[in-house]
């Protein structure tokens, strides 16, 4: 009896075991159901639209010459090496051999040289062999990393206006703003994906993900900020990245004088950025003054985020008449209007004349401005995003970076909000399910195990 | 106007005043009886207003109750309890409960008037809820009226506050449904009635404040032209009517009642007011209908009054015009008419007195003629005897000598003889005068009718008597002729009228022995030609005027009484007439009077040749 107590043990400490090694062993095939709130109509990444989701759609089909990692620091993409003159004007980036875009064809310097002249027509791109040179008017110490970003990935763009990329999936159904079917590219030059196949579920409402989710039929979901405390309360598997995006309020036109100034630092100072992350956005996000975040830069505390409504009237004050300005919101992102239209009621009690509207012609729009992990770069994206003039940034020290920033605050054009998370929940079945620092998704990664017991 | 167009015209004027009196009245009662439906829906509709009030109220009063006493809510009022700082997951939990329970307003206000959760608002929270002063003093009473402020505007609502306590710390929840287009659609209306309300904001009249349920009608109703009644309200917070008129179109007018809507704070200012639409159409197209018909009554009326009429005033009228031409027969000569008696009216009373009137005088008038015959005879008799009288007696008294004398001596008897002779032939001679002139009397000519022109045969007569009256050894006689201008020629027989005038004239010049005035004048007196002959003689009694045509008849020693029978029956053969007026010692003046024949003067000129005419037209 007791001897078969002992084997018993055994055996099941051998399937236990056992179990346990499949758990955590990848495993290929399956399909990933994807839920997603964003409706994009293109999956072109040169499109002026940017967003997070965006961001993350184009990198299962396209790849760029250069990456970043979650630090900002840049590796090797599509471009195995590069190297620039002694004049920073002149950058030579050698490519990867054997790549091959989805439709078969083989990765050249040309090709993707042609990529980046369609990207960018400023740029005098040429090719030599295995290399794409690329001459600038200007030197750009960084200029790597502005090939890291999305509108700057290698796509070969067919006669019949479909688009081919090196990523590792491929579009398999593509319904536009609804449906985006992908397939796993099984000769990706990275290693073939671990799932067959994504499926992807675009334009969904919150409760439409939320519902997909518990039922199953979506294992992965965006989930709004003002919804990451709920969810997680709910015992959701939420991953955050770092906060990414900036809200921020945007003016259309620069300060005409400095009464205008006046007032849009009053507006500035009435705003409650702590009521807002409390109540709207549910504790999530960071109340930012700065574009930058602060694990970005580490000085964004130096910018003062609580109100001062005091200081506020006092700068209306300085101002006879007050101009009536319209603020302008996405209509279809309800935290974009409740806090447009909290910004309103602070900004009446500064004796500012402000009133939301969904006319995307207004004085000011309350902007959701996406970032990149490299500060340079997020600082040019910041001011493409606000029509801002460029940042002159000499180099990546917190000094440079203070006073780029600095420069580009001070015109009042933009006045930082909040730096919010990219927020995913992924169901028990995704393993390997991350999201980056940057709010990037790995799903080429990820893999679809047994649900736990 | 002749009497059967006065009967007509009577006729119709009184079927037109009786249609009109009748449109009047009927309209007029018309007008109450729809005012005083107006008035009764009206009320109806503010009672029922009234009434759908206080049920929503109640039934808000009762969602609030529910929402106060649920289970999320005491777990509210639980965590406000234990952490009164923390209540931002509860920002967005009025929109659903909102929701759920059908309420367009939800507020969370914790015991400090602090907004937790606003459906309506919900960027709100963390501000004071201003609208109330002391919460605990509204909880728990019916439903009021407020206005609620909003994001971009303001609403007029029903509310009602509710207290959820779990501690010491009472949570007040306060819901509320907006009056808006779906409250008043809800409101059971009759046709024809509208319900409008206007939410009282501002210091003046905005359209955008009314709310209108039927703006969608194809009439175009601008809001603008309610202003008056809304401001007047407003400043005299009462009751109101008046009638609005949106178009050029009567039927589209409106009767406008408004009754101011009151908050229930302590100042009860008015917070909307309720206006009740009434449609005049059905009014003014019943007006007109009445009209119309009241026109096409009166119209047919009217014609059916002509045509009756006629018909009647024929009835009444046609024996009075029977006896107006009878009577017109009988001063015409014609003793002989008679009008048809029919009926037992006074008409035909009146026409049988007539017929026994003319039957009578007829009766009296052969009587006279009769009697003036016998009269006639009796004059010519006596005046036969007494002109015959003269002569025979000479004549008997001549033959007696004659016989004396054949007992004398034949020289004497040839004296006497011959003396006797002479005499018998004298006295035979004067009887053969006096039969001539009667033989004369009885052979008088009919008058042979002329173109005759009276001024120039009065003219000539004077003419002709001219020499005699200026005659030397006896007084001389001024004749003044008085022509009237402008007489136009009559039919006449001229030696005829001429005869008459001298007999006239030869008659004055013997009434003035001692000389005198005779004056010949000439009258248009309407449709005849009147000539007087006026002497300044000795003149005539009032017997001797009424005698004075009767043949035979003289006032003079040694007339025959014929000249002036002469003279009358001369007037007569032409349908004249001849009077006489005289006054003793101051003269005579006769009238002859003439019609002027234009008929016979155009058979005249028919016949005759214009030479003719012409010729005949001078007696002188």
């Amino acid at each position: 009896m007791r001897r078969f107590v002992w084997l018993w043990l055994a055996i099941s400490s051998l399937v236990g075991a056992q179990c346990a090694l499949s758990e955590t062993r990848p495993q290929y095939g399956g399909t990933l159901h994807v839920s997603l709130h964003a409706a994009p109509g293109s999956l072109d990444p040169a499109s002026a639209t940017d967003s997070f989701e965006l961001r993350n759609l184009t990198s299962l089909l396209f790849e760029t010459m250069v990456e970043t990692d979650d630090a900002g620091r840049l590796r090797p993409g599509l471009s195995s090496s590069w190297q620039s003159g002694s004049n920073q004007r002149r950058w030579q980036f050698r490519l990867r051999r054997g790549i091959k875009f989805h439709d078969g064809t083989l990765l050249t310097a040309e090709g993707a040289a042609a990529a980046l002249r369609a990207a960018n027509p400023a740029w005098r791109v040429l090719s030599e062999a295995d290399q794409v040179i690329i001459e600038l008017d200007a030197p750009n110490a960084t200029f790597p990393a502005e090939l890291a970003l999305r509108r700057h990935a290698i796509v070969k763009r067919n006669s019949d206006g479909s688009l081919a990329g090196t990523g590792p999936f491929h579009i398999s159904d593509w319904q536009p703003g609804k449906k985006l079917s992908l397939a796993a590219e099984e000769s990706y030059w990275r290693g073939r994906p671990f799932v067959d196949a994504i499926e992807i579920e675009l334009g969904k409402n919150t409760h439409d993900q939320q519902l997909a989710f518990e039922l199953g039929r979506a294992q992965l979901i965006d989930v709004p900020a003002e919804q990451v405390h709920r969810d997680a309360m709910a015992g959701y598997h939420a991953i955050s990245s770092q906060p990414i995006e900036l809200l921020a309020l945007v003016f259309t036109r620069e300060a005409q004088s400095p009464e205008e100034k006046a007032l849009r630092e009053a507006l500035a100072l009435s705003i409650e950025r702590s009521s807002i992350r409390n109540v709207l956005l549910q504790g999530t996000g960071q109340p930012t003054a700065s574009i930058l975040p602060n694990w970005m830069n580490g000085y964004g505390f130096v910018f003062p985020t609580d109100a001062n409504l005091s200081a506020a009237r006092h700068a209306r004050e300085q101002v006879r008449a007050t101009p009536a300005w319209t603020i302008s919101y996405d209509a279809g992102d309800g935290l974009s209007r409740l806090i447009a239209e909290r910004v309103t009621l602070n900004a009446r009690d500064a004796e500012l004349n402000l009133q939301p509207t969904s006319n995307s012609s207004a004085d000011v729009r309350l902007a959701r401005i996406p970032l990149t992990s490299d500060a340079r770069s997020a600082l040019v994206e910041v001011a493409r995003a606000a029509d801002l003039p460029m940042p002159k940034i000499a180099s990546d020290s917190a000094d440079d970076l203070y006073t780029a920033e600095s420069a580009m605050l001070s015109s009042r054009r933009l006045i930082p909000l909040f730096h919010l998370p990219v927020n995913y929940a992924c169901a028990a079945t995704v393993k390997a399910c991350q999201v980056s620092s940057s709010g990037a998704w790995n799903l080429q990664n990820v893999w679809l195990g047994p649900p736990k017991p | 106007m002749s009497f059967r167009r006065k009967l007509l015209l009577l006729f119709a004027l009184t079927v037109a005043v009786s249609v009109a009196a009748v449109a009047w009245l009927v309209s007029a009662m018309t007008r109450r009886a729809f005012q005083l439906t107006n008035d009764q829906r009206t009320a109806a509709l503010v009672t029922q207003f009234q009434r759908q009030f206080a049920q929503q109220g109640d039934e808000i009063a009762r969602r609030v109750e529910l929402i106060a006493g649920s289970e999320p809510i005491s777990r509210m009022a639980a965590a406000v309890e234990r952490s009164p700082g923390d209540l931002g997951g509860y920002f967005d939990m009025t929109r659903s409960l909102a929701e759920g329970y059908r309420l367009d307003f939800l507020e969370f206000v914790d015991s400090k008037g602090t907004i937790i959760s606003s459906a309506q608002w919900p960027a709100k929270f963390g501000y004071p809820e201003s609208a109330f002063a002391n919460f605990s003093a509204w909880a728990n009473q019916p439903a009021f009226l407020k206005h609620e402020e909003l994001q971009d505007s303001a609403a007029l609502g029903l509310f009602a506050v509710r207290t959820a306590r779990v501690g010491e710390h009472p949570l007040y929840v306060i819901g509320g449904r907006r009056l808006d287009k779906s409250f008043l659609s809800a409101l059971d209306l009759p046709a024809d009635i509208r319900a409008l309300l206007y939410q009282n904001r501002g210091d003046h009249f905005s359209p955008e404040w009314v709310i209108d349920p039927t703006a969608n009608s194809t009439i175009v109703r601008l809001p603008e032209k309610l202003a008056p009644l809304i401001d007047a309200v407003r400043q005299e917070n009462r009751e109101m009517s008046v009638v609005v008129h949106w178009t050029g179109n009567k039927a589209d007018d409106e009767l406008f009642h408004a009754f101011p809507l009151r908050g229930a704070d302590k100042d009860r200012a008015v917070l909307a007011i309720l206006l009740v639409a009434n449609s005049r159409r059905g009014w003014v197209e019943l007006e007109r209908r009445i009209r119309d018909s009241a026109m096409l009554v009166g119209g047919g009326g009217i014609l059916l009054a002509v045509i009756l009429g006629s018909w009647a005033a024929a009835r009444v009228t046609r024996p009075v015009e029977q006896l107006a031409m009878a009577a017109q027969d009988v001063a015409g000569g014609n003793w002989n008419a008679r009008v048809e008696v029919s009926g037992h009216d006074e008409v035909a009373q009146l026409a049988d007195s007539f017929n026994r009137m003319t039957a009578e005088l007829l009766t009296q008038k052969e009587r006279l003629v009769q009697a003036e015959r016998v009269a006639a005879w009796r004059e010519l008799a006596r005046r036969l005897a007494h002109e015959l009288k003269n002569p025979l007696f000479p004549l008997q008294l001549t033959v007696e000598n004659l016989l004396r004398a054949r007992q004398s001596g034949p020289q004497q008897f040839e004296e006497i003889f011959n003396e006797s002779s002479t005499t018998l032939l004298a006295e035979i001679s004067n009887l053969k005068t006096i039969v001539s002139r009667f033989s004369e009397f009885s052979k008088m000519p009919q008058p042979q009718m002329e173109s005759v022109q009276i001024n120039d045969l009065v003219r000539g007569v004077a003419q002709l008597f001219q020499a005699q009256f200026e005659a030397p050894g006896r007084p001389a006689i001024q004749c003044k002729l008085e022509l009237a201008n402008g007489i136009e020629p009559i039919a006449a027989d001229p030696q005829l009228l001429h005869r008459a005038l001298s007999n006239l004239v030869l008659n004055a010049m013997d009434a003035m022995p001692q000389g005198g005035a005779l004056t010949l004048r000439t009258l248009r007196r309407y449709d005849k030609v009147a000539i007087e002959i006026a002497d300044t003689g000795s003149g005539l009694t009032r017997e001797e005027c009424e005698r004075i045509f009767t043949p035979y008849y003289t006032s003079k020693q040694h007339g025959t009484g014929l000249g002036l029978a002469i003279v009358q029956s001369v007037v007569s053969d032409h349908g004249g007439t001849i009077s006489v007026s005289s006054e003793p010692g101051r003269g005579t003046t006769f009238v002859i009077e003439l019609l002027m024949g234009k008929e016979k003067l155009q058979t005249i000129a028919a016949k005759d040749s214009p030479a003719k005419v012409s010729a005949s037209g001078g007696l002188g």
